[in-house]
């Protein structure tokens, strides 16, 4: 497991300091020497790492992921949570996420989850948009009730 | 002149009939500022929107967006909804030197000009103990030594690079440039000897003109200068048309209801001239300066097109 | 003398007095959450100094400036989630402390070494101010480079086990922080045509999802529905045993002198410092291999030079009028709003604001001692009280408006939970987070000094080692270098002949 791991560890960080590399060649000057260089190194780096696990004889078992379901559930929220920033507005996005997350990872409290939600988004009102009057993108319940009325 | 006058009021007083502009500002506008935070731009934006917030009678919100020499913050600005609810507070090299030497998104007809604010010249200083103090010794003494002197200036490509090599072009100069960070970091490499000439604002260096440390043969507008006394104005040297000025002005997005520019750049107007914005810009050594609508845009493209031929003339 | 009493009794007014108390709480909830720092603050607040007595006003500025310094190190150590860059030192050291049960213990030591490092920074603005500001102007393009290496050699405290993956890490920090524009030819490096990275990627955005996604996605592996119970939760009283500040104290006074000498050098910021002090506190241990395993002098340390570098940081902006950070240049256009002007002469235009705002910076960090320690007992740890299932949400809320306050783009989220996808996997491999950001600090540093160095000497790189004080710093970063080499070694010889 190990030896897997640090052998595509290592071969990300060589192909990324192959593609800086590379991409470094078409700047001019001065500009390029030093991210070509910085590249080079990368590559040589990602593949020292590659070899010594290759050439280990070690390969001790190390989970990449504890919990797989609990960290893919709470990614992929996290992920749709930003995605609804946009199209809900700041405030609501994260009173739902505050809801959806604990209930997806498997809290069933839904009084005790509003209260907090309640509490905790109100704070953040107080503190981003009343006290440092920070543009926050806009709620679409605002402008749907505009509408409305 | 007068033609123009009375079209403006008719389509003003047009305009004040549509409800877009009666109801003009009804909620917070938001205003971009391509620089970090505590920078002469940042300063002076937020001041003056504080005076704006009381004449519009609605709040206003600063959002800092720095990077690229304030590119990035006109790029994602130039995005904005042109409702008069985003305005965008900037000096001119984001619009007129920038897009000499990056590949921007935008151009000057991506944005409607509002009014410029105010505007101050740039300065080039020496040590005391340089062997030349008008102006005209100085470029005399850098022209009979070509590369041999450093100047520092706020970046490469920058307006205060461009205002420098304006001049040294016209005289056949050649100095090397050393490009920082801002004139904070200019003056601390000029004043530690790192540099030979410190070129950028003058309210920095001010303290030490005063101090007798540094003097000051040239800046890079026209007229001369009260406040240093010494420094030759170009129109002295007969370079009068070499001028070029650091300036600041508040803009929106392209295609704004043009009553609600008239609206915002009156009001703007009124502002600048507020005797305490007048004598805050005098303690950053700058002096209000107001052009409104189409003369601002005007001001913006001859202003491009003369830094375009000298950043050609720099091959940058 | 007469200077500081004049000014001391016009601070110690109620109004100045109740602005600074107020100023420090806030600023240490400030640097407590990820993503806030106290830039936005303090550039909402000057504009109003105008029509404020300008002492208060700078004495909100002095308050949130200290205890943000401060409050970066509470969920450092509660969460191994640094609120402020320059709190990532203390992770290494206040996370394994508070894991096994010492939270109390980490926190009052990161408190008393806040309070200390900014007193000491705050004397030594008042008594020498004007003459270490003279100091900086020895230091050019060169010197700057070399600081900047002297400072990629600490990246060996923060390498963990794998020295080649922590220094692979510390690579990928330097390339990164190519990415935006080059301010030496203008032209754009790794933008991939997106205009939003003109700018490069902002640190504080990377820093964020790195540091911050982690623990939280572990928080939801964990699955915890209940929280803990007050009892558990209760942060017991941990006093100082007997000799313990003792223990401390050379820590405390070599932190500080590192953080001031950074703080002086227009530029360099608490982060830097911060990193500096732990590796000097490492390298003069006797028991090396006990940092970055719960012990209490790294946490000193990093908290301690973190906070000596603030009020340092006004030396060259109050004396030179050459701002060395953000917070330095908000002062130096507050004082020039009252009609100062920032040089040589400021000491003399208007000795009560100066000398107010100095004895201010003072004042705030001897409130760090009564004021820290309660806001991070009383708030914060309380928040632990909640069950994790729903801290995950909360944390990740926080994370996304101060990420997205920044610049007001929704790409920075992306970047964020990108960064901090990432953070979640190299750690799993053990390759370490922090020599990322170091190398994101000190790599656009050191490229353009030694640029600069460059264009002055006309591509003479000689120069980089012949002037004297460049000629210094050269031998010191190699001792640097050498220092835990050597002493290794001893160690070694020592061991042998029993």
């Amino acid at each position: 497991m190990e030896k897997r791991q640090d052998i595509v560890t290592g071969l990300l960080f060589a192909g990324l300091g192959i593609a800086a590399a590379w991409m470094a060649t078409g700047y001019k000057g001065a500009s390029g020497i030093y991210p070509m260089t910085l590249g080079l190194i990368l590559t040589l780096l990602g593949a020292l790492v590659a070899l010594k696990a290759v050439r280990s004889g070690r390969n001790e078992t190390r989970a990449l992921v504890d919990a797989p379901a609990q960290m893919i559930t709470a990614s992929v929220v996290a992920a749709l949570y930003v995605a609804a920033v946009v199209p809900f507005g700041f405030f609501t996005a994260s009173f739902l996420v505050m809801l959806a997350m604990p209930f997806a990872l498997g809290f069933r409290k839904p009084l005790y989850a509003l209260i907090v939600a309640l509490a905790f988004v109100a704070l953040v009102y107080l503190v981003f948009s009343v006290l440092l009057e920070k543009p926050l993108p806009r709620e679409a319940v605002l402008s749907l009730m505009a509408r409305g009325g | 002149m007068t033609i123009k006058a009375t079209f403006t009021g008719f389509a003003a007083a047009l305009a004040l009939a549509t409800p877009a502009l009666a109801d003009y500002p009804e909620r917070t506008i938001e205003l971009t500022i391509p620089a970090g935070a505590g920078g002469g731009t940042d300063t002076s934006a937020r001041k003056l929107a504080l005076l704006l917030e009381e004449k519009l009678g609605t709040s206003i919100a600063v959002l800092n967006v720095s990077g690229g020499g304030g590119s990035v913050g006109a790029s994602q600005f130039m995005q904005a909804a042109p409702d008069g609810y985003s305005l965008f507070a900037t000096w001119n090299s984001p619009l007129t030197t920038v897009p000499q030497v990056q590949d921007v998104a935008y151009s000057l007809d991506s944005f409607t000009p509002i009014a410029s604010t105010s505007e101050t010249a740039y300065t080039l200083c020496v040590k005391a103990d340089f062997p030349a103090t008008t102006g005209e010794e100085f470029l005399a003494e850098l022209d009979a030594n070509p590369g041999k002197y450093t100047y520092g200036n706020d970046g490469i490509g920058g307006t205060m690079q461009l205002a420098a090599e304006r001049i040294f072009q016209a005289k056949g100069i050649e100095a090397v440039a050393i490009p920082f960070g801002g004139a904070g970091e200019t003056l601390q490499n000029f004043l530690g000897g790192h540099v030979d000439i410190y070129g950028g604002s003058i309210s920095t260096v001010l303290p030490y003109v005063e101090s007798g440390e540094a003097k000051c043969p040239l800046v890079t507008s026209a007229a001369d200068v009260p406040a240093l006394e010494g420094a030759s104005g170009l129109a002295a040297l007969g370079l009068a048309d070499k001028e070029t000025l650091l300036w600041r002005a508040i803009l929106g997005p392209k295609g704004m209801d043009p009553a609600i520019v008239a609206k915002l750049a009156d009001t703007i107007e009124e502002a600048v001239n507020d005797p305490s914005y007048v004598e805050f810009l005098a303690t950053k050594g700058e002096v209000p300066n107001v052009v409104k609508g189409d003369a601002l845009g005007a001001r913006l493209h001859s202003e491009f097109d003369a830094l375009a031929e000298v950043s050609k003339g720099l091959g940058l | 003398m007469e200077f500081y009493t004049n000014a001391l009794t016009s601070v110690l007014a109620w109004g100045p007095l109740g602005a600074m108390i107020g100023a420090t709480l806030l600023g240490v909830l400030i640097g407590a959450l990820p993503g806030l720092n106290p830039v936005m603050a303090i550039a909402l607040l000057l504009p109003l100094t105008y029509s404020m007595d300008p002492l208060i006003a700078l004495g909100m500025v002095a308050g949130i400036y200290n205890g943000s310094m401060y409050g970066g190190a509470i969920p450092a150590i509660l969460l191994r989630i640094p609120g402020t860059p320059a709190s990532i030192a203390t992770t290494f050291d206040g996370f394994p402390m508070a894991d096994r049960g010492e939270a109390s213990k980490a926190l009052k030591i990161a408190c008393w070494s806040s309070a200390i490092g900014g007193i000491a920074s705050a004397i030594a603005l008042m008594t020498m101010g004007p003459l270490l500001a003279r100091l900086t102007l020895f230091f050019g393009p060169a010197e700057y480079f070399w600081i900047a290496i002297f400072g990629m050699a600490s990246v060996g405290v923060m390498v963990g086990s794998d020295p080649v993956k922590g220094i692979m890490a510390a690579v990928l920090g330097l390339l990164i922080g190519t990415m935006g524009i080059d301010n030496l030819s203008g032209q754009a490096r790794f933008t991939f045509g997106q205009t939003w990275l003109l700018g490069g990627l902002d640190l504080v955005v990377v820093l964020v999802g790195l540091y911050a996604l982690p623990p939280v996605l572990q928080l939801a592996e964990k699955r915890d529905l209940v929280g803990l119970s007050s009892g558990q939760l209760k942060l017991k009283s941990a006093p100082f045993e007997k000799g313990e500040i003792r223990g401390l104290i050379p820590t405390w006074l070599r932190s500080s002198g590192i953080g001031i000498l950074v703080g002086i050098l227009p530029g360099a910021g608490g982060n830097i410092a911060a990193f500096l002090s732990y590796n000097a506190a490492r390298n003069a241990s006797d028991d090396p291999a006990s940092f970055g395993k719960g012990n209490p002098q790294g946490v000193a340390a990093a908290e301690c030079g973190n906070n000596a570098d603030n009020a340092a940081s006004m030396i060259p902006a109050l004396s030179l009028g050459i701002p060395g950070n953000v917070v330095a240049a908000l002062v130096l256009s507050a004082l020039t709003i009252h009609g100062l002007q920032p040089g040589p002469q400021l000491f003399h235009q208007n000795p009560i604001l100066v000398g107010g705002f100095m004895m201010e910076m003072l004042i705030t960090s001897v409130l760090i001692f009564a004021l820290g320690g309660m806001v991070a007992t009383r708030v914060f740890a309380q928040f632990q009280r909640l069950p994790g299932v729903l801290l995950v949400p909360s944390i990740l809320i926080l994370m996304c408006v101060g990420v997205y306050v920044i610049n007001g783009r929704m790409v920075d989220l992306w970047v964020m939970l990108a960064a901090g996808l990432a953070g979640y996997f190299l750690e799993k491999v053990n390759v370490p987070l922090a020599p990322v950001i170091l190398g994101m600090i000190l790599g656009p540093m050191a490229e353009q000094s030694v640029r600069r160095a460059l264009l002055i000497s006309r591509g003479d790189a000689t120069e980089l080692l012949t002037r004297p004080l460049s000629a210094a710093l050269a031998v010191m970063t190699l001792l640097v270098i050498l220092w835990p080499i050597a002493k290794s070694l001893q160690r070694r010889r020592k061991a042998k002949p029993v």
